[in-house]
């Protein structure tokens, strides 16, 4: 059944990958978390580490432009991609929309979940420029946020579709 | 008027933090880094109570790579930590008393060399007999945890009679309400960085809600004077009462200076879970009766709280859980008795309500078990037992008197939710899924701020006219994400008419901030507050006379204003212009005056005269709605609607103010719903945020809405009252109250468990009955 | 840190298998060392809750041609590529007309995050996934890889409990559903259009574990009696399975409330849940019950009007 009999070795610890723009060239085991590549190897730390386990959105970035959590993420499966981070989304010194609303709106208390949250959100309005509250739900549901009770989010969303439109 | 955006105008403000915040631009304590800095990590304990018979490090030290490997043997102070008692070990020589103690340390240049010299340390011990409730520790026989015994704490409070008021009561509820260990749950986990200065000082970055407790705490167990310490200790990635206590900053800081170097130690989720503090289940059992009318007559209660394996703060939210099972009513005959009990299981402590929560649980439960027997609406039977303003407080002591309890009485009887209940639900919601039912309940509640009678509770605070012209408010509190900062700035701008930009908070690092207290308790705003007034006057008038000065205009003749020192209008300008114009900018009098300008204050939070420990004097009111549906396929509940009156005083801070009550209203909904850090055998069995659920974004689909109550009585000196923590306690009660009122059930213990809600649809049952509940 | 701790230890070593048979190849050599990874989302929470133990090869099985995409299969029916992500089955048009008890499974697994990275392929392969239910109602079948090509109905490949063991090395390639005669459901069910449903009960209103899952599909005669009716319960660490007594009680019949009291009943009798510290069996099973039962009663209610 093996067709082809080449000895297979297993992936090198290079990973190329772009990170809001630049193109990167790390020299981080396959298996890393993108978590650590990006807090350690790149020194990006707008990208929190909390649960680890894919359960909080603390650490969200956007492969490609989808969400993913950078804790379950491992170098190999980024290898070529184009990662978002929270740092990457605003144009010079110009805030990106969803940073705004969530600024005005006060869509934020601690702050660490904030960077994950705006992430979610910007894909969200990116594939969805007037989501349902049923959409907004099923997107940031993998956001935990411990202070705020989800009010401020809500509204800073909702602020965030009228800036878009 | 409820509290929003619009409503709130300019004071709607953004947060000075928040444009770091939303940028990912703002680094907290645990994104830092120091060149050459080592990793720490902590080896705990494997087991939940054992005797340590051996420990050896010879192995571990070996390993390339390590600095330094740390025991009790290396502690050059004392081996302990504790805000209110010192008994829990840093490092643990002869016993370990749950799976979170510690027992070694280790720094070393990469995390792969830690964790094998982790590996690598070998305890020998002897398993003992784990005491995983408070029934066993206290059971005849049990195993001592500590020389004092298995009790850390014990307190009651009696007045009057109940045995024989009891007696002449109408209706007598009997109930035993049970209530879990929530954790905290803040996003950012415990840790910092520790680093050892040139100068020989240390210099710790780690969260904490007390940076000169820390400082305090670190110096006794260093052994080094205080003034050898520097705490750096905000911004925090939310804390809830977690991150009051020492969690990793003893490890960190014996680590660093043993190594010389800088060290660094994040815990992961499962070790902040493992060893990090819990709010204390409690078991309350109450016997409460009243007569025709609904007038308690007597009332009595026995507490038991689970501690864990050390202090912490475990009295004093014992205290404060006996007062507020008293809450809010006048009972003439009242009986408490109250213990929290040392056992092996995960460690209790502050936690956002600090007993409150539970307490008021069980006490509201009781009121609208009254109520539903005696037949008169809920509300109205609180109407008749509230305290009125000149009445004592719960425990007896006189208190700050305030129309609260009234007003927000009034509050929620006029409520749009309140009034739909008494409305009824129109009879076509009810059919179409017609095993869904809704209902609408509500709590009331009166929250003391403050540590009470007989702890120190000092506040104060410092303005100074920097060099570089900025108006500097120095204070000794933490920003965890409430809003402090934004609070103070805008105090700042209210009360001198400065605009933002002429301001520079500073706080959260003991080199530069006085002591202002603690900022727990609900106590920051109100101590922010007081401070601000009383350095108002001192601190216009020096910078006045120093305009006065140079400028030559008479010091009455000017006043303060965005950006600089302003002549004072002519009283007949009646052109639109009526700002006058400014004749000094702060920066050029900071630059041009010779004499320092400043104003200090130091103070005490406001107690009561009573000499009842813990007692307080400050209180603030609420008055909860809650409107849920059961879903009685499932058993499950979901929160629709909340409405909260909260009379604290005037608001300081709108966008704070709404974050704090929804925010803690979330904290409650966890924990009347999906939230309990559970445990068998002194282990935890909800490890990390895939078992331990706190609310997403879907269980808040829901209204809030929330209404300040802000007229004081006049004649008043305290101001804003705290709103920090009575947002978390008034939920669980209301939405109890909601189900009851939905299915029929009482609910006693929490997380509701949907098991006692769930039923057979009629149209499923063997003999079809038509009656639909 | 005993997470991290362990994965600096032994930080896995990753294959990038070019075909199926080599990342068998692979899985035979290294035996329990190592695991197939697609998303590894589920693996992630295993190895932190030492429910499996991190292995120090993870033979990477994303690039694979034949486990990819969703595809209308040759002799008719749907194939879903074991990659393919939640995500994708979640967005498929395709499958919400004809299957649409899969999509919405698919909806209430994880995240919105975690769906784009974890796989069908992982969900079914756990031998507990919450989409096995509405699988089991659409008949689906499973294709595997052990030196040859194996194809398996899924309600009997859940039946043997040591197949589903990850250290057999067999190597999950598709999921295929049968022609359901390209049946697009209408919302309610009414007429005579094929009939099928999902319910998901967790412990939170969403990124929840299952507590108890069902599922149910059935076609219609022209006379609205029910026919090939498939009822399947799971949840939590159960292994999901059919709930034949119940079946039988509606195939061939009109969904007539009268019996909504006899097939609560068994399934009642016939899910085996499996209790643990957040919900015990007896929960479960009624759980169960209730949601078929009110599926059942709305789709007569739907046929007769409103009740």
């Amino acid at each position: 059944m093996i067709d082809n009999r080449t000895e297979l070795a297993p992936a090198q610890s290079r990973l190329t990958l772009r990170v809001n723009g630049a193109a990167c060239e790390i020299a981080a085991p396959p298996s890393t978390r993108l978590l650590q590549v990006i807090r350690e190897f790149i020194g990006l730390t707008g990208t929190k580490r909390s649960c680890e386990i894919g359960r909080c959105g603390a650490c969200m970035v956007l492969v490609d432009g989808e969400p993913v959590n950078a804790c379950l993420a491992m170098a190999y499966q980024v290898q070529g991609a184009e990662i978002t981070t929270i740092e990457g989304i605003a144009s010079g010194t110009e805030l990106h929309p969803v940073q705004r609303a969530f600024l005005e709106e006060g869509g934020f208390q601690c702050g660490y979940c904030t960077p994950g949250m705006v992430l979610s959100v910007k894909a969200l309005l990116d594939r969805s420029p007037d989501p349902s509250d049923e959409e907004v739900e099923e997107a940031l549901s993998g956001n935990l946020c411990r202070c705020t009770g989800y009010g401020g989010i809500r509204r800073a969303v909702r602020r965030a579709i009228e800036l878009g439109r | 008027m409820l509290l929003d955006r619009q409503g709130s105008g300019r004071r709607w403000r953004i947060r000075p933090d928040g444009p770091g915040k939303v940028t990912g631009g703002l680094a907290y304590l645990t994104d830092m880094a120091a060149p050459g800095m080592l990793i720490g990590l902590v080896l705990r304990s494997p087991h939940p109570h054992a005797l340590i018979l051996d420990i050896r490090t010879e192995n571990a030290k070996r390993v390339p790579g390590v600095r330094a490997v740390l025991t009790h043997e290396d502690v050059p102070g004392l081996n302990a930590f504790g805000i209110a008692r010192q008994d829990q070990p840093v490092f643990c020589f002869d016993r370990v008393r749950y799976v979170g103690d510690a027992v070694a340390a280790v720094a070393a240049d990469t995390l792969e060399a830690a964790e094998r010299a982790l590996s690598l340390i070998e305890v020998d011990y002897a398993e003992q007999p784990v005491l995983d409730s408070p029934e066993k520790a206290l059971a005849e026989g049990a195993p001592l945890l500590h020389p004092c015994g298995n009790e850390l704490h014990r307190t009651d409070y009696r007045l009057g009679d109940p045995e024989q008021w009891f007696k002449a009561c109408t209706v007598i509820v009997e109930e035993t309400y049970v209530t879990p260990r929530q954790m905290h749950t803040y996003m950012e986990t415990e840790g910092g960085l520790f680093v050892p200065e040139p100068d020989g000082r240390l210099t710790v970055y780690s969260p904490t809600q007390h940076g000169f407790m820390d400082r305090l705490q670190l110096s006794r167990v260093l052994g080094r004077p205080q003034s050898d310490i520097r705490v750096v200790s905000s911004p925090i990635g939310g804390s809830f009462g977690g991150k009051d206590e020492l969690n990793v900053q003893p490890y960190g800081a014996l680590l660093a200076l043993a190594a010389g170097k800088p060290v660094k130690i994040h815990n992961s989720r499962k070790e902040s879970v493992r060893a990090g503090l819990k709010r204390h289940p409690m078991v309350i059992s109450m016997k409460t009766g009243a007569d025709a009318e609904g007038r308690i007559l007597a009332h009595r209660v026995k507490i038991v709280a689970d501690t864990g394996p050390y202090a912490t703060l475990g009295a004093e939210v014992l205290n404060f859980a006996t007062e507020h099972v008293i809450g809010p009513y006048r009972i003439p005959n009242v009986d408490v008795d109250s213990v929290s009990v040392y056992t092996n299981n995960g460690m209790s402590g502050e936690f956002r309500g600090f007993g409150g929560n539970q307490a008021i649980f069980a006490l509201e439960g009781q009121i609208d078990r009254i109520a539903g027997r005696l037949g008169i609406d809920p509300w109205e039977l609180r109407r008749r037992n509230m305290r009125q303003p000149d009445d004592p407080g719960p425990l007896g002591q006189p208190i700050a008197p305030t129309e609260g309890a009234a007003q927000v009485w009034q509050a929620l009887a006029e409520s749009p939710l309140w009034r739909e209940r008494s409305q009824g639900v129109p009879e076509d919601d009810r059919e179409r899924e017609h095993w869904i039912k809704t209902g609408i309940g509500a709590a009331y509640i009166m929250h003391g701020a403050g540590l009470g009678v007989g702890i120190p509770d000092p506040a104060g605070g410092r303005l100074v006219l920097a060099e570089d012209g900025k108006i500097e408010a120095v204070f000794g509190y933490e920003e965890f994400g409430q809003g402090l900062i934004a609070t103070l700035e805008l105090m700042m701008m209210e009360t001198f008419g400065f605009e933002a930009e002429d301001v520079r908070i500073v706080i959260g690092d003991t080199d530069v901030v006085p002591d202002s207290g603690s900022s727990t308790a609900s106590r920051a705003t109100s101590m922010l507050w007081k401070s601000v007034q009383n350095m108002k006057g001192p601190f216009t008038e020096s910078l006045l006379s120093a305009a006065a000065d140079l400028t030559g205009n008479p010091a009455d003749q000017l006043r303060l204003g965005p950006g600089g020192v302003y002549a004072m209008p002519e009283p007949d300008a009646a052109s639109g212009n009526d700002a006058g114009s400014m004749l000094l900018s702060y920066a050029e009098l900071a630059s041009r005056t010779t004499e320092p300008i400043r104003a200090e204050t130091a103070f005490h939070f406001p107690t009561t005269s009573s000499k009842r420990i813990g007692a307080h004097f400050l209180y603030t009111y609420s008055a909860v709605a809650a409107k849920v549906e059961v879903d009685t396929l499932t058993g499950r509940v979901r929160l629709l609607d909340q409405y909260h009156a909260v009379a604290a005083g005037p608001v300081m801070n709108p966008q704070g103010y709404l974050g704090q009550i929804e925010g803690g209203s979330s904290m409650a909904l966890g924990w009347t719903l999906t939230e309990e850090a559970l445990m068998a055998g002194g282990r935890y069995l909800t490890n990390n945020l895939d078992t331990y659920l706190i609310p997403t974004v879907a269980e808040h689909a829901g209204n809030v809405a929330v209404r300040p109550i802000e007229e004081l009585p006049e004649g008043d000196a305290y101001g804003p009252r705290g709103i920090g923590e009575i947002g978390s306690v008034g939920l669980a009660p209301a939405i109890a109250a909601a189900v009851r009122d939905a299915v029929g059930v009482w609910v006693r213990k929490l997380p509701i468990d949907p098991r006692e809600l769930q039923d057979i649809p009629h149209f499923a049952r063997k003999a079809v009955l038509q009656h639909d509940r | 840190m005993a997470m991290e701790r362990h994965e600096r230890f032994s930080l896995p070593k990753v294959w990038k298998p070019r075909n199926v048979g080599e990342a068998w190849s692979l899985k035979r050599s290294f035996g329990s060392d190592a695991e197939y990874v697609a998303g590894g989302t589920l693996l992630r929470t295993w190895w932190e809750g030492e429910v499996a133990e991190r292995p120090a090869h993870l033979i990477d099985i994303r690039s694979l041609p034949l486990l990819a995409g969703i595809r209308i299969a040759e002799e008719g029916g749907t194939g879903i590529g074991a990659c393919t992500t939640l995500a994708e089955i979640r967005r498929s048009c395709g499958l919400a007309a004809e299957y649409p008890a899969l999509p919405e499974a698919v909806l209430q697994i994880g995240a919105y995050s975690i769906r784009n990275v974890g796989t069908i392929g992982g969900n079914v392969a756990s031998g507990i996934g919450d989409a096995l239910p509405a699988l089991l109602v659409y008949d689906a079948e499973l294709l595997w890889f052990d030196g040859s090509e194996e194809r398996i109905a899924i309600s009997e490949w859940l039946e043997r409990p040591e197949d589903c063991r990850r250290d057999r090395g067999k190597l999950l390639m598709q999921v295929r559903l049968p022609d359901r005669a390209n049946a697009v459901e209408t919302p309610t069910g009414g007429g005579n259009a094929p009939f099928s449903v999902y319910r998901k009960v967790g412990r939170r209103e969403a990124f929840t574990p299952s507590v108890a899952t069902v599922a149910i599909s059935a076609g219609r005669t022209e006379d609205g009696r029910l026919e090939r009716v498939r009822i399947a319960a799971g949840g939590g660490a159960a292994v999901p399975h059919r709930l034949y007594a119940a079946e039988s009680l509606l195939e061939g019949k009109t969904p007539d409330p009268d019996l909504l009291p006899l097939i609560h009943e068994a399934v009642e009798e016939t899910f085996r849940p499996k209790g643990d510290v957040f919900a015990g069996e007896e929960y479960r099973k009624r759980t169960a019950a209730n949601l078929v039962a009110a599926e059942l009663w709305k789709l007569s209610a739907g046929r007769q009007g409103k009740e």
